[in-house]
């Protein structure tokens, strides 16, 4: 095989990343980590990382299902000690200055953690006392986030009857009430409708553009693509690679593909006669298209015009897409296609 | 290693107690009226007041003090068990956990609701015994001191039995329960210790409700064992030790 077998979902690669900017002027690093090792029993959760993430940075830790990325938040937290290895948040180490890293952070974690028993407003202004926030700045806070998550009509009703999201974009607002200059959020979205989903991705494009660091973990690969400077993808708690979302695409140029459609559709051969085009590597039929993986798109493109006037039809759309940051994925983490796919929404 | 400043120490502390203050307020909130608690906090002692009073040949008015004693102990230890695993459950414990705060201030918030519940149980106890038995009082101050002091170090116990690391109460209450039944019969609360065989009257010296039991008895009859100094300090002991150790098993059993 000279191409892993792919089969792309309906995820575009960009072509760009829109969100690629130079770390701030701040040359403090926001998180420091190195060597870290946690094990549960005989399981190493994270076993020997080690990364940095520059003030103002955007973060995508991206991995599958116990691939160790609420363990290693549980560590920059300060709630669970690792084995081994060092964490500093703004240099204070998390593990003999906790409570010092603790007060320039923000946590989101990945279930909605808020008290259903009391008022929306109640909680924000429990999570504010636990920062020592005063009553007249802790009251405006909540007001603000609670306006801006849609959350402010409802706030004098207790959390048992919010919706899942309501809870969510709660958490969110909690995790915001003492202004962090680090936020941490354990798959902000996950499970989320578009309409959550949208008011809690324009919130951390707020807060990026406010200079916050943000270290995301998410298992949505589109997610970590829109919103991230660099992505570490990790796996059975080891980073198997760590770089901008358009570098890591660049590591494996070799999984180009060209979408194309003929007027004429498709014919019982034709998926077999594209695969035989020179440099094609493989070649799947995708609804009324087909889809070609090469290492050389303009010399597949002109095989499939000359395909196409050899059999008298017209070639009526052809697009060209880079590698997906799921590919990088797939690559690094010797996901199987198919099967384990479910393991990526 | 952080500068110490005396504005630096009041800072920090002043923090603590905020958090400390609004993770008790919290429990209030949520705890106090859940029916585990009711059970364990309030109905349990006075079914053990009334399966005394009914067996014994004492008179209510002098089982009042005894009820006062095991309200404190029943009620300050009951909120803890059951808050600490539903919250784990929740997760919204890691929200604690993940405070800027020190594990003691976390470990003295959640004590602290445990505290207010007992305190406002065993005055209402105080009160009906007054307004119903008219019962006859020595010295108040003894006997405040007693449900201040006995409510405290019983809250904290209940936290330290809550760090075990279970999402079900019914672990911990079990757990509880092996501790503070003995106790009652150990601590001179319906049982004089001067008639407990020698090996029963050592134990009653390492038990806080002996201590809790002689201040409220003392302030209801004016006859004491101890120096009522001695009662308060030997419970202040009793309530730093929980806290050490409760601060020592929640880092602990922390994964
Ligand atoms: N408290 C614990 N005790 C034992 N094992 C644990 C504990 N916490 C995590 N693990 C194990 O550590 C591994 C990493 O778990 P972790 O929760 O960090 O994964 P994750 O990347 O966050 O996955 P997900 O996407 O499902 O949230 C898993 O195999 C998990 O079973
Ligand atoms: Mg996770």
């Amino acid at each position: 095989m000279h191409a892993p077998p792919v089969v792309f979902r309906k995820v575009r690669a960009r072509s760009s990343n829109s969100c690629f900017k130079n770390p701030h002027d701040d040359d403090m690093q926001a998180i420091e980590v190195s060597h870290l090792i946690k094990r549960f029993g005989t399981l190493t959760a994270v076993n020997d990382i080690t990364f940095s993430v520059a003030a103002g940075e955007t973060f995508g830790f991206l991995g599958p299902n116990g691939a160790g990325k609420t363990t290693t938040i549980r560590i920059l937290t300060g709630i669970s000690p690792p084995n081994s290895g060092q964490a500093t948040i703004f240099g204070h180490d998390i593990m003999r200055e906790t409570v010092a890293a603790r007060q320039s952070m923000g946590i989101v974690s990945e279930t909605s953690n808020v008290y259903t028993d009391l008022t929306g407003w109640q909680n924000m202004m429990l999570a504010a006392q636990l920062y020592r926030i005063g009553r007249s700045e802790r009251e405006k806070n909540a007001s603000e986030l609670l306006k801006r998550f849609e959350l402010y009509e409802r706030r004098n009703d207790k959390v048992h009857g919010f919706s899942k999201g309501m809870k969510r974009r709660l958490t969110i607002a909690m995790g915001l009430v003492n202004s962090p200059r680090l936020l941490f959020l354990d798959e902000p979205t996950s499970g989320l409708d578009v309409e959550s989903n949208l008011i809690i991705r324009q919130m951390i494009s707020d807060l990026i553009t406010g200079g916050v660091t943000v270290f995301l973990t998410t298992h949505n690969i589109e997610e970590a693509n829109i919103l991230c400077d660099r992505v570490a993808i990790i796996d059975k708690g080891v980073i198997a690679a760590i770089d901008a979302p358009e570098q890591l695409k660049k590591t494996i140029q070799s999984v180009q593909s060209i979408e194309v459609a003929f007027l004429d559709g498709t014919s019982p051969t034709r998926l077999d006669e594209l695969r035989a085009l020179p440099m094609v590597n493989d070649a799947r039929k995708e609804g009324d298209k087909f889809k070609l993986f090469t290492e050389d798109p303009s010399q597949v493109i002109d095989a499939v015009m000359a395909y196409a006037h050899d059999h008298h039809t017209r070639v009526i759309s052809i697009t060209t897409l880079g590698p997906s940051l799921e590919d990088v994925f797939v690559r690094l983490t010797g996901l199987q296609r198919g099967g384990g796919i479910s393991a990526i929404d | 290693m952080p500068s110490i400043s005396l504005a630096g120490i009041e800072d920090r502390l002043s923090r603590e107690l905020v958090a400390a203050w609004a993770i008790a307020k919290k429990d209030v909130l949520i705890y106090y009226l859940r029916p585990g608690v009711i059970v364990g906090g309030v109905l349990f002692p006075l079914f053990m007041f009334l399966a005394f009073s009914a067996g014994k040949l004492a008179t209510p008015v002098q089982l009042v003090p005894g009820l006062i004693g095991i309200t404190t102990l029943f009620s300050a230890s009951s909120i803890e068990p059951v808050s600490v695993p539903i919250e784990r459950r929740t997760e919204t414990f890691d929200r604690l956990l993940a405070a800027p705060i020190s594990l003691n201030a976390l470990v003295l918030g959640e004590s602290i609701s445990g505290l207010v519940y007992s305190v406002l149980i065993a005055a209402v106890v105080f009160i009906a015994a007054l307004a119903v038995l008219m019962t006859p009082i020595a010295n108040i101050f003894l006997i405040v001191f007693g449900i201040l002091f006995s409510s405290m170090c019983f809250a904290t116990l209940g936290t330290l039995f809550a760090a075990y690391p279970t999402e079900n109460p019914g672990d911990i209450i079990s757990m509880v329960n092996v501790v503070r039944f003995p106790l009652i019969f150990i601590s001179g609360v319906f049982i004089p210790i001067a008639v407990l065989p020698s090996f029963g009257q050592m134990i009653a010296y390492i038990s806080p409700l002996t201590y809790a039991n002689d201040l409220i008895q003392g302030g209801y009859s004016g006859k004491m064992t101890f120096h009522p100094i001695f009662d308060v300090g030997m419970l202040i002991v009793f309530i730093l030790i929980f806290q050490v150790i409760a601060n020592y098993l929640y880092k602990r059993f922390n994964d």
